[in-house]
């Protein structure tokens, strides 16, 4: 049977080529970011020029008692305070903005790709997981593009300005500067590969914490009946247990790597205190310099304070990035062919040649299994439960592809075709049936937003469902609850009919369509159904044989394997696996068994 | 305020952490405060030459402050930030034990995905909030009194005209708060509408893909993370305008103070060194300022999504808890509905009418009915997935609210037609129904539910993992897993709602002799289509439109020539077999 996916602990991708890819993302606002990065630059300098001005004011006119011209400084720096406002606000919108629209371009991505996965993909992955990537992944990446790369270049800018600021007052006292920065690189790296362990791991087990909220949350009417609440509660909190510790370690890192900046930033000034120091005394620079020298190094620790923040913030968006990126990298396992057969109206003859078919490797449930059906035909596919009726369907309808023989439709094979083409040319109703959390309406007629109330409604009348949906308060418009749970189960399935019927098939397809449908509505289908079928190819599978009068052939499957194939009437005279059905249920009707 | 009153136990519990923190940012913001009082007086001191040692000196304590402030810092990170994340964790643990006490109605009005978007997208906000938020606030204010009390020390006057400009902060500080927190609540609620169409697409995406709707659902997502971008730039435009218009001020206030300070230095009235001190301390406003509008935001949203956990925990279930309750060690299994009306919560029809009838300990009834007649309602009232009118459904004579509940439940075994179950193995699916039950009571349940032969083709047996719902399951190993679940609860009442729907007749008619064979006794609704199957129970109840219309045995109703008879003929099925198979 398929294999459960667990979250894995492991990394899978390099920093470098990682960070870059999340970059890219960027790419097709290229313009938008630069415009961002120069205003950057501009408040960046702006916000420089306050210090320069103190400095200015102190060396060129309050040390020489001058008044004069004080107020033009004082205008100029009011001019660069307006300015800062505006940059600022424009800088921020256009961040917000272009975060946005990288969510945005991300987000939809995932969820196109999760459409174009295979049904084996969704068996092995919990809903919960992929939900974790599209939502919850995404919003983390959001927050290091709006709060954290940007403002890394901001940081930069102010970095380099002050630098540049420093080296041109005193290039010396810079360099003496210089010293800490072999010491930053170390703890820089000594934190990331510690706290990158711990935040993967954390991401991981927030993913299977989702996981297990979601499907506690679908099921929680059967925790509840069977007194399963504290079972599943220790099972969660032991998750969220595991989740806080790799949490805390990452938060430890953190907060011994942040404060060690600190300690670099204090040898930096009292270097230049005790260098600097000597060389006012020994009249080497002017007191304005040092001043402003001081000003500046304090404001040169902050930016790099401030990226190693930011380092944290960007850490945890790579171990989010690196689970959606993982995803993204699963290839399309069923994917359709390059140049497919058209298939626009097809007649419908489906032809299956031996037919072997696993959903796990070597576990055969489809075993040479070969029938054929002209178009207008109709088939009955009968055979205890587990004998591999659904699975012919899923094979027919590309949902899974088959290890070896071939299924053609028209005499083309399925692997010829577009999927999507073929599945719009059949239409399924399924045992399980699944509503949306949407309108009647939009339940029968899915995105075929052509249709309107008219042919809806006419379609829900064939099936017999319109008196029931009529009798809702808002009819048609009536908006249903998740999964449609507060419809019977009969009721479900009259909906599911009718969305078949609505896309007018040229195949028809019923799995069980009407098991949960008392006889007595099942009667009252029957006629319709008899009507739909003809001109149509239909495979109709049920265990109430009665169902099955007026189809023209029978496929009898045990154990994945073609135990009778042929017209009904040959079968019934052949007296063999389908006439025993037959007279066994005949007997238990009558009471005799 | 309320929504903050309700968070303030979880912040107790760890009042000796956010102490410590409290101490550590307090340290730290006072060493921060001491580094250019140090490099005032070293200022002050450079006129004078000093020496290489009164150098080093500065130098070090520069040094040591650092590393105080180093240490410090350290403290207040792991002592405020691991509370918050300490707290995130109680939370969802409180929110999911919560939860679980909540009835199924709840669970209608509330879809998956908006649920698990205010347990994740939510929670994720009260976090910053509870840590970041006050952690910079506290930051803040500290440093907004400790700057103004020391601009004071220096220069009064000075200070009184640099502060001119901050009653424009009040301003702007009540007019957007409170346009910020609507905002955020409009995104939060947005989120969660993302969250519930991406969590429907992938329950559904099977129907999706038969349908070929690929196209249709990312259409709807695009118009729906549109619209996500909207309102978020809605907010971003007006969140914008506040931090820069803070920084402005304080920038204002800073040129008043160059402005008159400068000319106060030049008039001898003030030092140099006071004026740069002073102007150091002024531009220490500068952070809180930004900070201010950080704090404002982060404040907003995380009220914005306390307000919606607050809303799942304040939530109550239906059920009505009955003080007068009574042992039930076990049960006997006798029914009784007397004069039950029922209509689901917020519904004004009712779905069943005056039900008036009793079921016999032991015996068996079965249900029939048209789509939509009640008999799925009626059951569910039974172990109270929803509650019946209080006095008007008595099991073993009491009334069932005064049933202690998860005693009841673990008396009646309730077997649904759509079965949920665990993506686990299928051992564990079982032992759900009773978690001490043996290796031997499992394999005899799975001969008791005739699926020995399917697990016979399993390569991993009994550890077979099922997938989510069960996916990897064929429908009648479903609901045959789902059985031998109830089963092995040895249930004193079994309700099987059309539990057997995906098996062939044959297979139905074996298990269920094979619990008849079952030595247990057992109270048994069985509600089928099958009249075939019904007609051998003790008692049939005919229901039509919430009414039962009829009730006796196989042979009296059929002389009753009512809607039984009128099916059963009609059913016919034994007839039309007869003249196939001539
Ligand atoms: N998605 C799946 N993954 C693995 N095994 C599956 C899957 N779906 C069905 N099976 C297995 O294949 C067999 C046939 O199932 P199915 O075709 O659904 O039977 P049915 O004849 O009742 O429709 C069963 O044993 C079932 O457990
Ligand atoms: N949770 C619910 N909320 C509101 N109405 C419901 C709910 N569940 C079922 N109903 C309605 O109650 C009626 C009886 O449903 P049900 O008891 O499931 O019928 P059935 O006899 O087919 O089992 C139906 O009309 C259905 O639409
Ligand atoms: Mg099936
Ligand atoms: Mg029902």
């Amino acid at each position: 049977m398929t294999e459960w996916e667990e979250e894995s602990l492991e990394g899978r991708y390099y920093d470098w080529p990682l960070f870059k890819r999340i970059l890219a993302y960027l790419r097709p606002y290229g313009k938008l970011v630069a415009v961002s990065l120069v205003l950057l630059l501009v408040v960046s300098v702006l916000n420089l020029a306050g210090p320069y001005l103190t400095k200015v004011a102190i060396d060129d006119f309050i040390r020489l008692g001058q008044y004069e011209g004080l107020d033009r400084i004082a205008l100029i720096y009011l001019a660069v305070l307006a300015g800062a406002f505006v940059c600022q606000f424009l800088q921020y919108t256009l961040m917000q903005y272009i975060g946005q629209k990288v969510m945005f371009d991300m987000r939809t991505q995932v969820f196109a790709h999760l459409h174009k996965m295979s049904f084996r993909f969704f068996d092995r992955n919990p809903i919960g997981k992929m939900m974790t990537r599209t939502v919850n992944d995404v919003e983390v990446l959001n927050e290091m593009l709006t709060s954290g790369l940007i403002l890394v270049f901001s940081d930069l800018f102010t970095l380099v300005g002050i630098f540049l600021m420093l080296a041109w007052l005193d290039w010396r006292l810079m360099l003496v500067v210089c010293i800490v920065f072999p010491f930053l690189y170390l703890a820089t790296y000594a934190y990331r590969t510690r706290a990158r362990d711990a935040l993967r791991k954390n991401r991981a087990h927030v993913t299977t914490l989702n996981s297990t909220l979601e499907e506690n949350l679908s099921g929680m009417t059967t925790v509840q009946l069977f007194n399963q609440e504290n079972a599943q509660y220790q099972k969660f909190a032991g998750i969220n247990r595991d989740k806080l510790k790799e949490d805390l370690r990452s938060l430890h890192y953190n907060s011994i790597y942040l404060p060690s900046i600190d300690v670099f930033s204090a040898i930096g000034i009292g270097l230049v205190i005790w260098y600097g120091g000597g060389r006012f005394v020994q009249d080497e620079v002017q007191l304005g310099v040092l001043v402003a020298f001081f000003q500046y190094l304090q404001k040169f620790f902050e930016p790099i304070r401030d990226m190693a923040e930011k380092f944290n913030i960007i850490q945890t968006a790579m171990a989010s990035s690196e689970r959606i990126f993982e995803l993204l990298d699963t290839p399309e396992d069923q994917p359709n062919p390059e140049r497919p057969h058209s298939v626009s109206q097809i007649a419908g003859n489906i032809d299956f040649e031996n037919v072997w078919f696993a959903y796990n490797k070597d576990n055969h449930v489809l075993k040479d299994v070969s029938f054929s059906l002209k178009e207008g035909e109709s088939l009955a596919i009968v055979g205890a439960t587990g004998s591999g009726k659904s699975t012919i369907i899923n094979t027919l309808l590309r949902f899974y592809d088959i290890q070896k023989g071939r299924i053609l439709v028209d005499g083309v094979p399925l692997k010829e075709m577009n999927k999507q083409d073929l599945r719009r040319q059949m239409a399924l109703v399924q045992q399980d049936v699944f509503l949306f959390s949407r309108n009647i309406m939009d339940n029968i007629r899915l995105g075929n937003t052509s249709l309107g109330l008219e042919e809806v409604e006419s379609v829900a009348q064939s099936v017999n469902s319109h008196h029931f949906i009529n009798n809702l308060p808002f009819k048609y418009e009536q908006e249903l609850i998740e999964r449609g749970s507060s419809l019977s189960m009969g009721q479900r399935q009259l909906i599911s009919f009718a969305r078949a019927l609505a896309f007018d098939p040229r195949i028809l397809i019923l799995d069980e369509a009407t098991s949960s449908v008392d006889t007595e509505t099942e009667r009252q289908i029957q006629d319709a159904i008899h009507e739909l079928m003809k001109g149509r190819t239909s495979i109709i599978i049920a265990h109430r044989l009665s169902t099955l009068k007026t189809v023209d052939k029978v496929l009898v499957l045990k154990h994945g394997e073609v135990e009778e194939f042929g017209t009904r009437r040959d079968l019934l005279q052949k007296k063999g696996t389908y006439y025993n059905l037959l007279k066994l249920q005949s007997d238990f009707s009558k009471g005799t068994v | 305020m309320k929504r903050i009153k309700a968070f303030i136990p979880y912040l107790q519990t760890y009042r000796r952490e956010i102490t410590i923190g409290i101490i550590a940012l307090l340290v730290t913001d006072f060493i921060s405060l001491v580094i250019p009082w140090l490099l005032k007086s070293f200022i002050d001191l450079l006129p004078q030459k000093p020496s290489g040692s009164e150098l080093a000196w500065y130098a070090g304590m520069l040094f040591l402050a650092a590393v105080g402030q180093a240490v410090s810092r350290f403290g207040w990170r792991k002592y405020l930030f691991g509370p918050s994340r300490k707290i995130e964790v109680d939370i969802l643990n409180k929110l999911f034990q919560h939860l679980q006490t909540l009835d199924k109605t709840f669970f209608q009005n509330h879809k998956v995905g908006d649920l698990m978007s205010r347990a994740t997208n939510d929670l994720r906000a009260v976090k910053e909030f509870l840590g970041l938020g006050l952690l910079v606030a506290l930051d803040a204010v500290v440093v907004i009194i400790a700057a103004i009390a020391l601009m004071i020390y220096l220069n009064p006057q000075l200070t009184l005209y640099a502060l001119l400009p901050l009653p424009l902060v009040s301003i702007l500080f009540f007019g957007f708060i409170k346009t910020i927190g609507v905002r955020h609540t409009a995104i939060q609620e947005h989120l969660a509408k993302i969250t519930s169409m991406v969590q429907e697409n992938l329950a559904g995406i099977r129907v999706l893909h038969a349908f070929a709707q690929e196209e249709n659902e990312k259409k709807r997502f695009d118009a729906l993370n549109r619209e996500h971008i909207a309102r978020n730039m809605h907010l971003a435009k007006l969140f914008g305008m506040f931090t820069p218009s803070l920084v402005l001020t304080i920038g204002i206030a800073s040129l008043i103070a160059f402005w008159v300070g400068s000319k106060a230095v030049i008039a001898g009235d003030m030092s140099l060194g006071a004026f740069v001190a002073f102007n150091g301390y002024l531009m220490m406003l500068a952070w809180p300022m930004m900070a201010i509008g950080f704090v404002i935001n982060l404040t907003q949203k995380g009220l914005a999504a306390m307000g919606r956990i607050l809303e799942l925990l304040n939530s109550r279930s239906f059920l009505v808890v009955s003080p007068a309750t009574i042992p039930a060690n076990s049960l006997r299994g006798e029914i009784e509905f007397r004069e039950l009306t029922f209509r689901y919560p917020g519904e004004d029809n009712p779905v069943l009418h005056s039900l008036n009838f009793r079921i016999e300990p032991e015996s068996t009834v079965a249900v029939i009915g048209m789509i939509g007649s009640g008999k799925s309602s009626m059951a569910q009232l039974i172990p109270r997935v929803y509650d019946a009118p209080e006095s008007s459904l008595l099991i073993d004579g009491h009334p069932i609210q005064e049933i202690p509940l998860d005693r009841l439940r673990r008396h009646i075994a309730y077997v649904d037609q759509d079965p949920f179950l665990f993506s686990t193995s299928i051992r564990t699916n079982i032992s759900v129904g009773r978690e001490d039950a043996t290796d031997a009571e499992i394999d005899d349940m799975v001969r008791c539910v005739h699926l020995t032969p399917d697990l016979a083709r399993w390569p991993q047996g009994l550890n077979t993992v099922v997938g989510e719902r069960g996916v990897s399951l064929s429908g009648g190993q479903k609901q045959r897993i789902a059985l031998a679940r109830a089963l092995i609860r040895k249930p004193e009442i079994l309700i099987l709602d059309d539990a057997f729907s995906s098996l062939d007749i044959e297979t139905e008619a074996t298990i269920l002799s094979n619990i008849q064979r079952l030595d247990q006794a057992i109270t048994t609704i069985l509600i089928t289509h099958r009249l075939s199957v019904a007609r051998q129970a003790d008692q049939i109840l005919v229901m039509e439109q919430g009414r039962i219309v009829e009730c006796g045995d196989h042979e009296s109703l059929m002389k009753n020539e009512g809607l039984y008879q009128r099916m059963y003929t009609n059913q016919a099925l034994a007839q039309e077999m007869e003249i196939l198979l001539q």
